[in-house]
């Protein structure tokens, strides 16, 4: 489709959601934390909605990420908020406890949900209700460089394995955030592990936790992955070649100077258990404040944003990890490798519970980790992860 | 006193009591307004649900009322529900709710379907705004809602009543200065509790009660003269006190205010958005250690602990290196005094978080500057600064005396000048050695500037946020963490807002406590 025809159809799907809720002149305001490409496009899409209801503007505002979730919690009760914000969904559960947010499954029916991946819409509804439309999604993956690796590896065996001949070189074979939940979270799983059981307690000293710790404890101790790394040191380590891979998201690509030969590639399997490493999804969507002015208009532009031609123009331009299903059939879309395997992730990921207890795990969890690299018990850590959540430091 | 100047006396009296009786009663005012516009407002939605649910048409105005059915989950998506509706007075046909085009009414009585499941029969107000309550109620074949109509408004403000009441007691307070002698008192007690009958019909007892207090105690002051004597200072500082009032209102809103809210939450528990009183439940959680062992960083006293450490270490050194550097800059034999002073004050100049973080970047195990300074010198390798107590705790206070010295210095700088120089010379004249010129003359004359540098010193330090958070992040397993950091986390990693404010009062009281016994300490050290 030629960018003009894709306009055209964008218009077209915006004029007939509209043509169906009477119009009320309020305008609807969306806060957003995007910049660059992922902004330019944005705009593009609020460009052509408006052109198309002149009646039902849509003002995009960027707010600072540092700054948006304490913006929201405090001017949408105040109704000083927006009728819509973009958002990952990891703080549904609370905006839902707070009634910040407005559920949204009143206005989608089969056809709208049927347009996204299932994995990605799922992580928006909590409590029996949905909360949002997706609009991409993000998750770890392998990045490795090309001038170091020539086949990833497809087993945590294969990965082990590669570390020697790293040693000799001076290079670590995998850097990965080994001390935080987010980084540790493939592991986790991988092993069977899990932070809260189906009935949504908590479950986080198991078995299998202790060993995908006893795992990350050995990857340091082997020499594969170096002791104590964040995000940011993950990034400098892969952008110098001290390190050949990397554990990282859709983000990380910004990150990777100019030169560096790269590929990414997705998780290996746990050669303990068979299962493939699955990291924490985010599923970033637009969601309704329960303030919202206009709850009509609002969902329509929510249905706009998140439809096929929409999709289609944030991934061609934009590169996002889209949600739809119909996006990749684009012959662009599929064209574009990093997407097509962050896609393919997409079929081996956990979404990041969004139930207000998870805030409270991730620093025990990560101290409990800090512990484990040194040389702890996991048992004895993971146990001290369950009870600082449930009885408080 | 002249006979006119009497009257006004107690006119002005009888106005200031009436002020404050005012005051309350307006705001029982519109809390018992409130109170009989909701119950009236969800009582019309109430009746016309019940109504609903017995098959007659609702009574009353509505929006929207009708019968909603049980969801029917998607198969597909479980979480998207479907329902049915059949509206009251309408065709008696079902027709589905939702959907992209759905009209707006036709949402409010499907989320009240929701929250009927979730919690049984209720009425509440919509938080648009609008006025409009939603009620729903169990019916046979599902819940039978209704939307009320935006309501007309609440009662207007009773001007009638009150000015009727004013006048009656103006005329009484008045009638009571021209009668004289006991009258008078009478006459101004009970022209300003006037105010207390529309009070206790709205209120009950117990604010009419205070209205009534306040009448007898401007009463018996102005028997006394205290009315006279405050009026009469007022008016003397009208100039003073004009000048004044800006920065005392905006202390009362920007300090006063947000310190009483602060002190309050401490009595509540904070969950999920709604506040419990419990008392002294937070205090005597985090007193009695929360049940954790003394050495679990957990417990409140290891904390203590850890701050009172943490903050004698870095005053101690922030006074030693700042008065011995003050000394070296006095030398007659440096040269570039200027420069190394400014450069000095530096670390003081530089925003402290920066400072931290760049400290924190040093201190990094694989290739931080000091470890790569300690591996050059064969000092060690590949220290893990953040692993240990010792070394996490090592890394905060070299970063905070870094930040903390300049200050103790300044403050040397200037009471070192403030020293006459003959002192020395004729300490030098009678034989004194460097140390005794030090310990005799230096060191008294510094006494009175360092001390209350050291106390506010100190509580910067007690309080240092910054340092804390950004270098070791508490780290190991948040036993660096100081009482600032802690409450903090109470806050914002944990939500639970009651605990952290009574975090906030303990720390508040414990350094005002410093405060006193300091400034006690260094006043009577400056006095002989």
């Amino acid at each position: 489709m030629t960018r003009a025809g894709l306009l055209l159809a964008a218009t077209a799907v915006a004029a007939s959601a509209a043509a169906c809720s009477p119009e009320r002149d309020h305008g609807v305001v969306l806060w957003h934390t995007y910049n660059g490409a992922e902004r330019d496009t944005l705009e593009e899409l609020a460009a052509s909605w408006n052109q198309a209801h002149p009646d039902q503007e849509l003002t995009l505002v960027a707010v600072p990420y540092d700054a948006f979730a304490d913006k929201l919690t405090s001017a949408i009760p105040n109704g000083n908020g927006p009728d819509l914000f973009i958002y990952a969904h990891d703080r549904i559960g609370a905006w839902a406890a707070a009634s910040l947010v407005e559920p949204v499954e009143f206005w989608v029916d089969e056809p709208i949900a049927d347009r996204y991946d299932r994995n990605a819409l799922l992580p928006l509804a909590y409590q029996d209700s949905l909360w949002g439309l997706p609009l991409a999604t993000k998750s770890l993956a392998l990045f490795y460089r090309t001038d170091q690796v020539t086949t990833p590896p497809r087993t945590t065996d294969e990965l082990i394995a590669m570390a020697p001949d790293a040693r000799a070189h001076g290079r670590f074979a995998l850097a990965y955030a080994s001390t935080e939940l987010y980084g540790h979270a493939p592991w986790l799983y991988g092993y069977g592990g899990e932070i809260f059981a189906d009935d949504g307690s908590l479950h986080v000293a198991t078995a299998e936790a202790a060993a995908a710790a006893g795992f990350a404890r050995k990857l340091v101790a082997d020499g594969v992955s170096p002791a104590e790394t964040n995000g940011q040191q993950v990034a400098t380590l892969f952008g110098e070649g001290k390190a050949s891979m990397a554990l990282s998201g859709p983000w990380f690509i910004g990150d990777i100077p100019a030169g560096v030969p790269w590929a990414v590639t997705t998780l290996p399997t746990v050669s303990a258990t068979g299962r493939a490493a699955e990291p924490f999804l985010t599923a970033e969507a637009v969601l309704m404040s329960s303030r919202a002015r206009d709850k009509e208009a609002a969902f329509a532009v929510m249905s706009y944003l998140t439809d096929d031609p929409s999709a289609v123009l944030r991934a061609r331009q934009a590169r996002q990890v889209v949600a739809n299903k119909a996006a990749y059939d684009d012959p662009d879309v599929a064209a574009d490798q990093v997407l097509a395997t962050f896609r393919d992730q997409l079929d081996h990921t956990v979404p990041m519970p969004a139930t207000p207890t998870m805030r409270a795990v991730w620093r025990p969890y990560q101290i409990a980790l800090q512990e484990i690299l040194r040389g702890g018990d996991p048992g004895d850590a993971l146990r001290g992860v369950e009870d600082e959540v449930i009885h408080g430091p | 006193m002249k006979t006119p100047a009497r009257h006004r006396a107690q006119l002005r009296d009888w106005g200031a009591a009436t002020l404050v009786a005012l005051l309350i009663a307006s705001a029982v005012f519109f809390v018992h307004r409130n109170r009989e516009f909701r119950a009236r407002e969800e009582g019309r939605a109430r009746a016309a649900a019940l109504a609903v649910a017995r098959g007659e048409p609702p009574v009353g105005r509505v929006d929207l009322a009708g019968v909603v059915s049980p969801p029917r989950a998607s198969a597909a998506y479980p979480f998207l529900r479907h329902r049915s509706f059949v509206e009251a007075g309408g065709d008696g046909a079902a027709r589905e709710l939702g959907g992209p085009c759905a009209p707006a009414a036709d949402k409010l009585v499907y989320d009240a379907a929701g929250r009927f499941e979730a919690e049984g029969a209720f009425a509440g107000f919509l938080p648009d705004g609008s006025g409009r309550v939603v009620a729903a109620t169990p019916t046979e074949g599902g819940v039978a809602v209704a939307v009320s109509t935006p309501p007309g408004g609440p009662d207007a403000f009773p001007w009638l009543t009150l000015i009727g009441v004013l006048g009656l007691g103006a005329a009484l307070a008045g009638a009571g200065s021209v009668m004289g002698g006991a009258a008078r008192p009478l006459g101004l007690a009970l022209g300003a509790s006037g105010l207390a009958v529309p009070t206790f019909l709205w209120g009950g007892a117990l604010p009419a009660t205070l209205i009534g207090l306040v009448a007898l105690g401007v009463a018996w002051s102005a028997g006394r003269g205290g009315t006279d004597r405050f009026f009469g200072a007022l008016a003397a500082h009208r100039t003073a006190l004009s000048f004044v009032a800006p920065a005392a209102v905006s202390m009362a809103v920007l300090v006063a205010t947000p310190f009483v809210v602060g002190l309050v939450l401490g009595f509540y528990d904070h969950d999920a958005n709604s506040w419990k009183f419990v008392g002294l439940d937070n205090f005597a959680h985090i007193l009695s250690g929360g049940g954790k062992a003394f050495d679990d960083p957990g417990n409140f006293w290891f904390v203590l602990g850890v701050t009172v450490l943490w903050t004698v270490c870095n005053v101690a050194l922030h006074v030693t290196l700042g008065v011995a550097l003050a000394l070296l800059l006095r030398q007659k034999w440096l040269r570039g005094k200027g420069v190394f002073r400014m450069l000095l004050i530096l670390p003081w100049a530089i925003p402290n978080y920066i400072t931290a973080l760049i400290w924190k970047g040093m201190f990094q195990s694989e290739y931080g500057a000091i470890n790569s300074l300690l591996d050059l010198a064969g000092l060690g390798h590949g220290v893990s600064w953040f692993s240990s107590w010792s070394t996490a705790f090592t890394a905060n206070v070299v970063t905070n005396t870094w930040l903390g010295f300049p200050f103790m210095m300044v403050v040397a700088l200037g009471a070192l000048e403030s020293i006459p120089r003959d002192l020395y010379e004729a300490a030098e004249v009678d034989g004194a050695s460097a140390w005794q010129r030090f310990h005799h003359i230096t060191l008294p004359h510094l006494r009175p500037a360092l001390g209350p540098a050291v106390v506010m010193g100190s509580i910067w330090t007690f309080n240092m946020f910054n340092v804390i958070f950004l270098v070791s992040r508490g780290e190991p397993g948040g036993s660096t963490d100081i009482l600032v950091t802690n409450a903090y986390r109470w806050a914002f990693e944990r939500d639970e807002y009651g605990m952290a404010a009574a975090y906030a009062t303990i720390i508040f009281l414990i350094l005002l406590l410093w405060t006193v016994f300091g400034t006690k300490v260094t006043r009577k050290e400056a006095a002989p």
